[in-house]
């Protein structure tokens, strides 16, 4: 038996347990010691659920004892981001709004973990509402990034990635509305994934800007995601938004296909022939020390069967105005539920009236949230909404339909997944609008809704930095081939001394 | 003349489906227990989403072909932002027509009477919850069970110059409703009216809060004088939204918002648009259910009824449909049997039950009971004057005829209603007899002779000579 | 430049009451914001409607009850005979 069980992935731990190598008792008493150890200085969790973690690993080693199957992630320990809903377990959203919030039910994606046989060790940390890039907007503080806790860990997913890289559980759940995991999971050397819109259910995940979000998956590698997806993946009755068509090229025509319940993704690491197109504007925009690490990853897959081709997109100029309109609107809408007569935090209405009650309470959003609802509420106000919204959704669509045309060209694109490496706490926090800017890279998938991910690809001054790969709708499967193809190329599996 | 302008706005609730428009909750809250019939959807948990339910658009789009209108081939749901303790998310969930047609119906037309109104548009949103008003000066008490219920809004162009016009129109859109079978109309609150009025180039005031359908007209007749009234001394009229007080009979102000409501529109992210297309539409017009105006013209050539008979047989779904059925059982005189429910069933009916329940509640009679009286008529079984006696008894009784007329033949009758129907009958066919008993008493014996012989011998004739001598001296 | 008046007003359409100096701190963000979002002038309204995901009616929710088992609002606090308490409306 390895000394140190949470340094080992998803796969790993699954079939270690299901051959009884060692139990799933063990591996969760090791994670959770871990999680001890080093998360007062990462500060990655928000909850840890240590009895609801024993129970599960008991129950998984019974079954396995008496010779019932279990799960495809059995006994994998899993961190879910605090804006989805756990049943019976509290979800805040870092938020004051929901200090008392305790969900009645589970999001359908913890569901099909609970059925994979995960277990379930802690809620992470966000920016509020999953608004914002760093994960210093929390009422919890910020999360740290493990490769030196000085730095920020991203976000707004920052404890789903960081707990990821500081080996405090193999997977984690975060979302993605404009790179809010891509973006951690390159500031923190790991794998970090935004689906295609539609491919996984929204339905429990708290929203912020319903028609951009996804909920991500973040591991060490690539097969870790893939084994996330083939859990959680998949059309959901209790979202109406979710696929139930993938398209397939035949030779002749194109065509559609009815999407399994649950697709079946697969992890082949030798593609071959693949066509590769390098996107010029986002590699320019970069931090000099971002854009060599990406052109060095970029000779070595030249040197592996790969071609690999510089390509522009003129309707990148739009991306952030575009998604922060988009962003903004929506949010001031979906936040508005928050008036803390249902759930929130303890607070007596009687007495008040209605209006002053529902500012006094409101005005316990945090400075970002209150900025971007005011913000939502302009764009979306008689007069302006033509102006900005409408020509933002106009500007979403230009950009979908270059990324379309690209990839008849390609089969990926790619691009850092941040124009800049990791900074300090603190450093970007006072400007928004310098803050917003960071997203520039990963906000064209989001408006397109195509499937990003983003692995390891090197190391500038100690600091992490990501390479982001894009497929078409749809396209998980190339996304997965050409991403494990990549990161056994670049071949950098470390983790951070903590 | 001043001319006078009025708008309509109907909300109608699909209280024909089994579940609320965006979740499974069961539609039907009346009568439970405050937040006993709400799931995390509805009451506007997060993380939730709305699942939009397949036969509310079928609903909607049934009500806005039977209105005339027009059914785009895309629907879109928008959000109406703003805050109010009775909606569970703070934006309603509607659909919304500045940015191209999303709604699930326009440009319509209904006929009532001789008249027409053009319908703007309909469109398909959710109801929000109820307020109650317990100890209002510290709280409010918010229930949730109607919270997400399907409704139907219906808008009119400010077409109407007349309050009684708008109770007709009214009264139409009620048939139709319910001939759709989309609503159970006579459920407390299941469909609700507000009123715009105007002046000729006035402002428009909205009347809200209107309870019934009556209350509508007399709120517009009130409102119009208020209007009028003001505009003959020069006192401007603002454009404002008032309520109507029914206990007082008045409408006024509501209380003065303090800066003006902008609803920041936006298409709903969570419903994907919905293809309506050709084929929905022509299943859909296959499947509608017989319309009011179909049925009347139907009547008439079928059964050869008169207008007039018709008319009040398709006002009432529930009348005409007892005319069918009874008809199906004896198919010889459907002339005889319209009109003895228009003229003698409908007098049984309780004025005031005509807006609750269902027409004939309290009332035993079926169908099998009009048809075998008729047919006992028609075969000289009975006369129609005992054939009124006899259908006095089925109301209360719920027996069959032939059952009440053996009754009769064999037993004294001590009823004082059948008795009265009797004197009735007899007061009609000997009005000289009449005359003459009022001045003298004595020719009211010769009345109680003609009522026993009405009776076979078997009324009391002590009830019936007080019953007699009573009615003489009202008249 | 937006001014402050106009953040008031947009804060009252959300519920937000903000303090003078939060007033102060966000005029000069927000504008800043919004005039970054003027990049989108240029873009022309005319032309194909934005693609949305499309649903036919016989894919959506069948009409079916499903009653939730437990109670939506346990956990809330302020409730009174089934009732949710809120503030007053007078």
């Amino acid at each position: 038996m390895p000394n140190h069980l949470y340094h080992l992935t998803a796969d790993e731990v699954a079939s270690g347990i299901k051959n009884r190598d060692f139990s799933a008792q063990e591996y969760i008493s090791q994670i959770l010691e871990r999680i001890e150890k080093v998360d007062v200085k990462i500060n990655a969790f928000i909850a840890v659920d240590k009895q609801g973690a024993v129970e599960k690993a008991c129950s998984i080693d019974k079954r396995i004892r008496d010779g019932d199957r279990t799960g495809g992630l059995s006994g994998v320990a899993v961190g879910i981001k605090d804006n989805i809903c756990t049943k019976d377990l509290k979800t805040t959203c870092a938020s004051k709004m929901l200090e008392g919030f305790i969900p009645p039910y589970d999001a359908t994606v913890i569901k099909k973990l609970k059925e994979s046989d995960a277990i379930i060790v802690g809620k992470l940390n966000l920016d509020e509402f999953a608004m914002g890039s760093t994960t210093e907007f929390s009422r919890y503080g910020p999360t740290r990034n493990p490769w030196n806790i000085n730095y920020v860990a991203g976000g707004s997913s920052g404890g789903s990635a960081a707990s990821v890289a500081a080996l405090e559980c193999a997977i984690s759940l975060g979302s993605d509305t404009g790179g809010s995991v891509r973006c951690p999971a390159s500031f923190c050397s790991v794998v970090g994934l935004k689906p295609t819109y539609g491919c996984v259910s929204r339905s429990g995940l708290i929203s912020y800007s319903n028609s951009l979000e996804q909920i991500g998956s973040v591991g060490k590698t690539v097969s870790d995601v893939v084994m996330i997806m083939n859990a959680i993946a998949g059309t959901d009755e209790n979202d109406q938004t979710t696929k139930t068509t993938r398209p397939i090229a035949t030779a002749t025509t194109p065509n559609t296909v009815s999407l399994d319940r649950i697709p079946k993704y697969g992890l082949h690491q030798n593609k071959r022939n693949i066509r590769v197109g390098l996107v010029k504007e986002l590699v320019e925009g970069a931090d000099p020390a971002v854009s060599k690490c990406i052109y060095s990853a970029v000779d070595l897959f030249e040197g592996s069967d790969c071609n690999c081709e510089d390509t522009s997109m003129k309707s990148i100029q739009y991306a952030l105005a575009s998604y922060y309109t988009i962003a903004m609107a929506e949010a001031s809408s979906n936040l508005a539920r928050y008036d803390n007569i249902r759930y929130g935090f303890d607070s007596s209405p009687e007495g008040y009236e209605w209006n002053t009650y529902f500012a006094k309470v409101r005005n316990n959003f945090g400075e970002e949230a209150k900025r971007r609802i005011i913000i939502g509420s302009y764009v979306l106000s008689a007069g302006y909404y033509g102006k900005y919204y409408l020509k933002a959704q106009k500007a979403r669509e230009m950009i979908k339909q270059e990324i379309k045309s690209l990839f008849e060209k390609y089969d990926v694109l790619i691009a850092p997944t941040m124009p800049i490496l990791p900074f300090k706490l603190g450093e970007k926090i006072n400007d928004p609008l310098k803050m917003y800017q960071i997203d520039i890279d990963t906000v064209v998938a989001n408006l397109a809704g195509v499937p990003a991910i983003s692995i390891p690809v090197g190391f500038s001054n100690c600091l992490p930095v990501g390479l982001q790969i894009m497929a078409n709708e749809m396209e998980e499967q190339t996304l997965f081939d050409v991403a494990s193809t990549f990161e056994r190329i670049v071949d950098i599996h470390r983790s951070p001394e903590i | 003349m001043v001319e006078v302008k009025i708008g309509l706005e109907i909300h109608c609730q699909l209280t024909g489906l089994q579940s609320k428009l965006f979740c499974s909750c069961q539609c039907d809250y009346r009568g439970k227990e405050p937040n006993t019939n709400i799931c995390p959807i509805c009451s506007g948990l997060p993380g939730t989403l709305p699942l939009l339910n397949q036969r509310a658009v079928d609903f909607a789009s049934m009500i806005s072909l039977a209105l005339g209108c027009s059914i785009p081939d895309n629907v879109m749901f928008y959000r109406k932002n703003y805050f109010y303790p009775d909606l569970p998310k703070n934006f309603q969930i509607t659909q919304y027509n500045a940015y191209g047609i999303t709604s699930i119906g326009v440009e319509g037309k209904v006929d009532y009477g001789v008249k027409s109104t053009k319908i703007r548009r309909v469109q398909l949103e959710e109801d929000p919850g109820r307020l109650i008003y317990e100890n209002a000066s510290f709280y409010t008490l918010i229930d949730y069970n109607r919270a997400g219920v399907s409704l139907v809004e219906i808008v009119t162009e400010p077409d109407f110059a007349e309050p009684k016009d708008v109770r007709m129109f009214l009264n139409k859109i009620i048939s139709i409703i319910e001939h759709l079978g989309v609503c159970e109309t006579r459920l407390d609150g299941s469909v609700r009216c507000d009123a715009n009025v105007s002046l000729e180039g006035g402002k428009r005031v909205e009347i809200k809060n209107v309870g019934s359908f009556r209350d509508v007209e007399k709120a517009l007749g009130y409102e119009i004088a208020r209007q009028k009234t003001m505009s003959v001394r020069d006192i401007e009229i603002r454009s404002e939204t008032r309520h109507w007080d029914d206990a007082r009979k008045i409408t006024k102000q509501s209380r003065a918002k303090e800066e003006e409501e902008d609803y920041r529109y936006f298409p709903e992210p969570d419903i994907p648009t919905i293809l309506l297309g050709n084929d929905f539409l022509s299943l859909l017009k296959v499947r509608m259910p017989e319309l009011p105006d179909e049925r009347k013209i139907r009547f008439l050539r079928e059964y050869n009824l008169s207008d007039h008979v018709s008319q009040v047989l398709i006002d009432n779904k529930d009348l005409a449909d007892f005319f069918e059925s009874a008809v199906k059982i004896y198919p010889s005189s459907p002339n005889e049997i319209a009109n003895w429910i228009v003229s003698d069933l409908l007098g049984f009916i309780d004025d005031s039950k005509k807006e609750e329940g269902s027409l004939f509640s309290g009332l035993r009679i079926e169908a099998k009971h009009m048809a075998e009286l008729v047919r006992m008529i028609d075969q000289n079984i009975i006369n129609r004057n005992i054939a009124k006696m006899i259908l006095s008894q089925i109301t209360k009784t719920g027996e069959m005829p032939s059952y009440v007329l053996d009754k009769m033949n064999t037993s004294i009758i001590d009823n004082k209603a059948i008795i009265s129907e009797a004197i009735e009958s007899i007061f009609e066919s000997e009005k000289s007899a009449v005359k003459d008993a009022k001045q003298n008493p004595n020719a009211a014996n010769f009345l109680l002779g003609k009522v026993m012989q009405l009776t076979g011998g078997r009324a009391d004739p002590k009830i019936a000579l007080n019953l007699i001598k009573t009615k003489l001296t009202i008249m | 430049m937006i001014s402050k008046d106009e953040i008031r007003h947009l804060g009252w359409l959300s519920r937000l009451e903000l303090t003078d100096s939060e007033l102060d701190r966000y005029a000069s963000q927000i504008d800043e914001i919004i005039r970054y979002f003027d990049k989108l002038d240029t873009i022309s309204l005319t032309g194909s409607e934005p693609a949305r995901s499309i649903k036919k009616v016989s894919e959506l929710r069948n009409d079916n009850i499903h009653v939730f088992e437990g109670d939506p609002l346990e956990f809330s606090k302020n409730r009174k005979d089934g009732f949710v308490k809120g503030p007053r409306m007078v």
